[in-house]
């Protein structure tokens, strides 16, 4: 009984000498971890397939393993020069988001690595961007259909790459570009509208311009000639009143009121330095006449 | 050994039992210092902001998130790693990112196409940082790789729906957002683990060969406005004048109006005074103001006194050298007296 300890201390010591070798790829454990997948061999045949994590047993010396990614995969293609339906000419530069599924199908289809692998999507792939975007126009690969042609994309290419242990996650198109050449193009007319704009702003501006000093000057005439017109009908009303103060005055002895107003008109309009010609009849000289000529 | 019945010394028996008891001991402490010792190496630390996976024989066991120093059964049975999860991380795209030698690369970075079919170059940031330890170590092969492109297939993505004059001012707020959700929803898809915690926009400009035009766009709405102005400060100045002219009138006429009621009210009441008098005496009155008159008028001007038919006695009239008139200057504004009402004037 006083062995027991020492026993299961042992027993653990050699358990973890096992995983320990089996993480080196030696002895009969195999331990799959939590990113991989693992294929055994015996004799270059395959016998089982590991995709769940953890410990599993083989046959040593005369096995084999291989190790797969079993995480995401992912790598960047070349930028592709496309035609699309509208003639239009476009770089896209894309990445593919791919996982092995069947490590066996996979080690069968790509047995010497994972670049003849990416060769493989990168060729599949290239082939159904051409297709699909070829048959769309620029404005839809740019805008409005470019989440419904990446997943058109990513389907054809899955179809491509059945049988081959590989699924394509995802494929996007991280860049579109104009060949170079076209660029300036696309500036000319970005200027010309620029321009188009430029003047439709300017017109607008002289458009409320004038409107509001036209406005301004209309505003303006009106208030004056409302208050002329107001002016004038006061004026009016004071040349009535007073004309109908002077008539209610005057005819009360109208031949009185001329004298008084001829004499009045005399002082007015006969000023100074005024050369009067007069006859000796004349009513002022009347008395001087008489007394000098008649009664000395 | 202890079934081994031989015939021994008590000396010897005990030494035996000594010396095995010895032995025991040392094994003991030998195996638990080996122990201690591999457990030891099952001892980690983790610093705040830090989390730690454990996997158990290759499987997922646990995260740990506490700082401090830490235990887990020792490798290889348990292994562990550390990953950062507090530190926010930031990718910068586009055209101040390389300055001069990848002059190419950041403007094929930059220059993005909008939904109108225009060019604009844009630079952005990305900040992030690892949501899920265990995701970010071993879901994905290249997690910033995949955050680079797939940053750049968002931005691309939502710029490609927005117009230029929308990303280059009032959307950007928007084109932003929509970043941010789409290329969350990327690294979600692709389980990176990350949390995207802002996309901004750094520098959106018109490319350099349209920028004059864009500039000439700008100056046009400044010109616009200024237009617009300067009609407004016209506005200000001739409506307020006209309404100053306006009263202006309107008072002069008011008291043009009192004037004219006051000078005919006192000619009146003067005029019947003096009908008044009269009338109680009428010839004497008449001949009075008669010659008050010619007193007034008479001696300031030249008098010429002829007998009508006298013979000999020409006229001459000099009419070419007659004086200018002097004049009191009247300070009247009178537009035309309607006849019969002209007022008899007070003069001195």
């Amino acid at each position: 009984m006083r062995r027991l300890p020492l026993l299961v201390l042992v027993l653990l010591a050699t358990f973890s000498a096992l995983v320990w070798m089996g993480g080196k790829g030696w002895g009969p454990l195999v331990v799959t971890q939590v990113d991989e997948q693992k294929l055994i061999l015996v004799f270059g045949r395959p016998v089982s397939v590991l995709t769940t994590p953890g410990l599993s047993l083989r046959l040593p010396f005369v096995s084999d393993v291989r190790t797969f990614d079993h995480r995401l995969l992912y790598f960047n293609a070349e930028p592709l020069p496309i035609q699309t339906r509208d003639e239009e000419r476009i770089v896209v530069d894309n990445y593919v988001v791919w996982r092995i599924i069947d490590p066996l199908q996979y080690f069968q289809s790509f047995p010497t690595g994972s670049s003849p692998a990416e060769a493989q999507i990168d060729r599949v792939v290239r082939a159904r961007v051409r297709q699909v975007i070829g048959q769309k126009t620029l404005a839809e690969v740019l805008t409005t259909a470019r989440v419904d042609i990446m997943k058109e994309i990513a389907e054809a290419t899955n179809a491509g790459l059945k049988g081959t242990g590989i699924v394509i996650e995802d494929v996007r198109i991280n860049r579109t570009e104009l060949p170079s050449g076209t660029e300036e193009n696309v500036y000319a007319r970005m200027r010309a509208e620029r321009q188009r704009l430029s003047r439709q702003l300017r017109a607008e501006g002289e458009e409320q311009g004038r409107r509001i000093r036209a406005e301004a000057e209309r505003a303006a005439l009106v208030l004056v000639a409302e208050a002329k017109r107001d002016a004038d009908i006061l004026r009016g009303e004071g040349d009535a009143e007073a004309a109908r103060t002077y008539a209610d005055a005057y005819s009360g002895d109208p031949g009185f009121y001329e004298f008084v107003r001829s004499l009045d008109a005399y002082r007015k309009v006969i000023p100074s330095n005024t050369t009067l010609v007069l006859p000796p009849t004349n009513d002022f000289f009347r008395l001087f006449q008489t007394r000098n000529v008649r009664e000395p | 050994m202890a079934r081994e019945e031989r015939p021994e010394t008590a000396e010897a028996k005990v030494r035996r039992g000594l010396r095995r008891t010895v032995l025991t001991i040392l094994a003991w402490v030998v195996s638990l210092a080996l122990l201690g010792v591999w457990a030891s190496t099952g001892v980690y630390t983790l610093a705040p902001g830090q989390e730690a996976v454990i996997l158990r024989l290759g499987r997922y066991s646990r995260t740990v998130g506490e700082p401090g120093p830490q235990i887990h059964l020792p490798p290889p049975i348990e292994t562990h790693a550390i990953v950062n999860t507090s530190a926010i991380e930031r990718q910068e795209f586009g055209a101040h990112a390389d300055a001069q030698d990848a002059r190419k690369e950041a403007h094929l970075e930059s220059a993005m196409q909008t939904s109108d079919n225009n060019l604009v170059i844009l630079g952005f940031v990305v900040q992030y940082r690892i949501q899920n330890a265990f995701d970010a170590l071993y879901k994905v092969s290249n997690a910033e790789a995949i955050l680079r492109d797939a940053a750049q297939a968002a931005v691309r993505e939502v710029v490609g729906r927005t117009t230029i004059d929308g990303v280059l001012s009032e959307q950007r707020g928007q084109v932003e957002a929509e970043t941010e959700e789409t290329l969350q929803q990327l690294m979600d898809r692709y389980q990176t683990g990350l949390a995207i915690l802002a996309v901004q926009l750094q520098e959106v400009q018109p490319p350099q060969q349209v920028r004059a035009a864009f500039d000439d766009v700008i100056a046009a709405s400044q010109d616009k406005s200024r237009t617009v102005n300067e009609a407004e400060g016209f506005a200000n100045e001739v409506v307020p004048k006209a309404r100053g002219e306006a009263s202006e009138l309107r008072e002069q006429a008011a008291g043009y109006k009192a004037a004219r009621i006051a000078a005919a009210t006192g000619a009146a009441s003067r005029f019947r005074a003096l009908a008044a008098e009269y009338r109680k005496a009428p010839e004497v009155t008449r001949t009075r103001l008669y010659l008050e008159t010619m007193e007034e008028v008479l001696p300031a001007v030249d008098k010429y006194v002829v007998e009508p038919g006298a013979a000999g006695v020409v006229p001459y009239l000099p009419l070419g050298r007659e004086k200018v008139r002097r004049e009191p200057p009247r300070i009247r504004t009178e537009p035309e007296s309607p006849p019969g009402a002209a007022a008899p004037e007070t003069r001195p």
